[in-house]
């Protein structure tokens, strides 16, 4: 028999095989369309760290009734992505490089000035008593062209935390106040296995790097990292010196310190109690008394950092909270942002994770004093310097800078070479922006 | 006859082509748009930073700043030691652990399985792994030498630059061998065991087999294994990110993760565009090596 070979038979076989796929093809469709975060006029899509970075009720533990509450009365549901800390930055990068709406409210910490095109001056628009009550010197890394870009939600700068055992054993009456102190400090109590000293070196750059450590130290000598048109102002005899106090204290360092890329890896030293002081965020008080991770439980103390020549100075963790300019809810996304900054949830904030309220009149709250006792401490050191120096280009800055500091810290170069370095990468960097 | 055979193939042809158009698209969608994107991104100053994304035409400038930056040709100096060490380390243990799991002795599906553990583990948890085990307090490293007496003090394996560089190439290598071995193991097991009888009988030892037998008959896999690889060792990131972050001072910086940093961290897309397309160009060639030892190879005939 002849078969007819001028068409093609389709098998039962091909037939399934082509349904098979036409379905994938809608199936994928479908799952590509609802990947797109959307905004149906009841949800809020919220970015912010994973716990223990500061986090708010719904990704760490308190206020959870209170939250519930709100949703139900506001008529909005909130979903919260919260990546580790460090992927936060390369995914709001990405995010707004697409154009495309993703989230209405953003965890920021000292990327206001680099996103700033991007996100929504609404701290006028809060209640004014709630503006009062937060300090004004909070908005200074939050304000960039004149505009107010975010709000700080936790008073969170670098202050001291020390081992009261080691001190107390050393017979040191109280933690060291002047740098000179620091360094003597730190050298006795270094021996048998413990050191003095111990921070993570490791990464150079942001907050919490080792050149914002290096800013802490310069703003102590006097100095500040730009002058009035923003180009380098610290290579100078303060820049040197505050990288000076670093080298100097790497003899009572622990040397692991150099390879510690995160804040946690210096404070397992600490809790461990391997390591008598080190600068930390107020958070840590926390885990440092909890026995199911620290073995120094009810010996740490806590003190403003010690002063350089020009006093006592610190950064701030400037951990804030933004709105996309992209936002189809941004009333909806202040309300949160208030709901966030409500006195009772700011105090369970603390009371419940570590993480200090930014509003004044719960920092002097009896109540707060008493299970925060760094309050005191945090608000004492809020009364000097704490500038971060943050700009659009602060990460590239803080890697140019904190890479120099490197070297100097592995004695690779001196401190005087190591700031001159990082002046003149600086200087490219800030010309570039233009 | 002739043009209805014709005709049915060219109707095969074009079924064939509607077929395979799903597939041709999403290659092109996820391959070939950021590659292109990528080459164009290189050539423009891109401004994101501090305001609203915007582009300008930027020449080869791009590629300029990195022959006159010095991190950079640090970087890609580091990115050809890391790769030739790992390569010539991945082979030569593969091939080892390949030969020792062909013997009788090392058949058991055992072995096989353990072996595939390293290759398992995804890579960040691989690079967590590893960061505690170099951990210079706690890690176990220290504390196995310590305890054999071949050390007074902790090593702070991740603080100085070479050697921080080197643990990282010892992690990816403990990573890479268990698939390249098991490469091996199957270009072991495609050699005729007849030519081991003949060598034998020529009077040859284990160690002329080897060398005469074994290495030839595993030519066509030691190709692909040292490719396949290379291009694995170039293009390493989770291991940089998780233990250094490209520290101590920038000295564990190769040049994926300096393409991502300066992409990404330092917002200087075009310029990351460029250190991410020499990259591309680099396995792009190494990818070419590699097709081309997988054609079969023809046979001259003479005569």
């Amino acid at each position: 028999m002849r078969t007819n070979r001028n068409s093609v038979r389709v098998s039962r076989r091909d037939f399934l095989k082509l349904a098979g796929a036409g379905a994938a093809s809608i199936a994928l469709a479908n799952f590509l369309a609802s990947c797109t975060p959307k905004s149906e006029g009841g949800t809020l899509n919220v970015l912010v760290p994973a716990a223990p970075d500061p986090a708010p009720p719904g990704v760490a533990k308190f206020s959870e009734e209170a939250f519930a509450k709100w949703k139900a009365d506001n008529g909005f549901e909130v979903t919260y992505e919260a990546p580790p800390w460090p992927q936060l930055h390369d995914k709001m990068a990405a995010n707004f490089a697409s154009g495309q709406y993703v989230h209405d409210i953003m965890y920021n910490c000292g990327w206001v000035p680099e996103f700033a095109d991007y996100l929504t001056d609404f701290v006028d628009q809060l209640p004014a008593d709630l503006v009062a009550d937060l300090p004004k010197s909070s908005f200074s890394t939050l304000t960039w062209g004149g505009k107010r870009l975010g709000v700080v939600f936790t008073l969170s700068l670098l202050t001291m935390f020390y081992n009261t055992e080691h001190l107390e054993k050393a017979g040191i009456k109280e933690p060291p106040k002047t740098w000179d102190d620091l360094k003597g400090v730190a050298k006795q109590l270094t021996g048998g296995g413990q050191y003095g000293w111990v921070l993570n070196y490791g990464a150079p750059e942001g907050i919490g790097g080792v050149a914002s450590y290096w800013m802490c130290f310069l703003q102590q000598a006097g100095g500040k990292v730009y002058d009035d048109k923003g180009m380098p102002a610290f290579n100078n005899e303060a820049g040197v010196d505050a990288l000076q106090v670093m080298v100097d204290l790497m003899e009572s360092t622990d040397p692991g310190s150099i390879s510690y890329v995160g804040i946690n890896d210096a404070t397992n030293v600490f809790s461990a109690g391997q390591a008598s002081m080190m600068m930390n965020w107020p958070f840590m008080l926390k885990p440092a008394n909890d026995p199911a991770t620290s073995k120094v439980v009810g010996k740490v103390g806590t003190a403003i950092l010690p002063a350089g020549p020009a006093g006592s100075a610190s950064i701030d963790g400037t951990d804030a909270y933004t709105i996309s300019k992209l936002s189809p809810n941004p009333e909806a996304a202040r309300k949160l942002i208030e709901f966030y900054l409500d006195k009772e949830v700011q105090k369970r904030q603390v009371l419940d994770t570590g993480w200090l309220p930014i509003r004044l009149s719960v920092l002097n709250d009896p109540e707060v004093q008493a299970a925060a006792p760094n309050a005191a401490v945090i608000l004492e050191q809020a009364t000097h310097p704490y500038d971060s120096y943050v700009t659009p280009d602060y990460n590239a800055v803080t890697t140019a800078i904190g890479v120099e500091i490197q070297k100097a810290l592995a004695g690779s170069q001196s401190a005087a070479d190591a700031i001159k370095n990082a002046s003149d990468q600086v200087t490219e960097i800030v010309k570039k922006r233009g | 006859m002739m043009q209805t055979t014709n005709e049915y193939n060219r109707k095969r042809y074009r079924l064939g082509l509607w077929f395979t158009t799903p597939a041709v698209i999403v290659l092109l969608t996820v391959l070939a748009y950021p590659i292109f994107a990528s080459l164009v991104l290189s050539f423009l100053r891109v401004r994101f930073a501090g305001q609203g994304l915007s582009f300008e035409f930027n020449g080869l400038n791009n590629y300029a700043d990195l022959l006159r930056k010095e991190l950079f040709r640090e970087a890609l100096f580091r990115s050809v030691y890391f790769t030739v060490i790992e390569v010539i380390a991945v082979i030569i243990l593969a091939l080892l652990v390949a030969l020792m799991l062909n013997h009788p002795l090392g058949r058991s599906a055992f072995y096989r399985v353990v072996l595939l553990v390293p290759w398992a583990l995804a890579p960040v948890a691989n690079a967590v792994l590893w960061k505690w085990i170099f951990n210079a307090n706690y890690g176990i490293l220290n504390q196995a030498l310590a305890g054999l007496g071949l050390i007074k003090e902790n090593i702070i394996w991740l603080g100085s630059p070479w050697l921080a560089l080197n643990m990282i190439l010892l992690a990816d290598i403990w990573k890479a061998v268990p698939f390249i071995a098991l490469l091996m193991l199957a270009g072991l097991q495609n050699i005729p065991s007849y030519l081991y009888k003949a060598a034998r009988l020529d009077g040859a030892n284990v160690w002329q087999q080897f060398v005469h037998v074994t290495l030839p008959g595993l030519k066509t896999t030691l190709v692909i294994s040292i490719v396949l690889q290379s291009i694995w060792a170039l293009k390493v990131f989770d291991l940089i990110y998780v233990l250094t972050k490209g520290s101590p001072a920038d000295s564990t910086i190769l040049l994926n993760y300096l393409s991502w940093r300066e992409t990404f961290s330092n917002l200087d897309v075009g310029y990351g565009a460029a250190i991410a397309n020499v990259l591309f160009a680099l396995m792009f060639m190494l990818a070419l090596v590699y097709i081309r030892a997988l054609r079969p190879r023809q046979i001259k005939r003479e005569g």
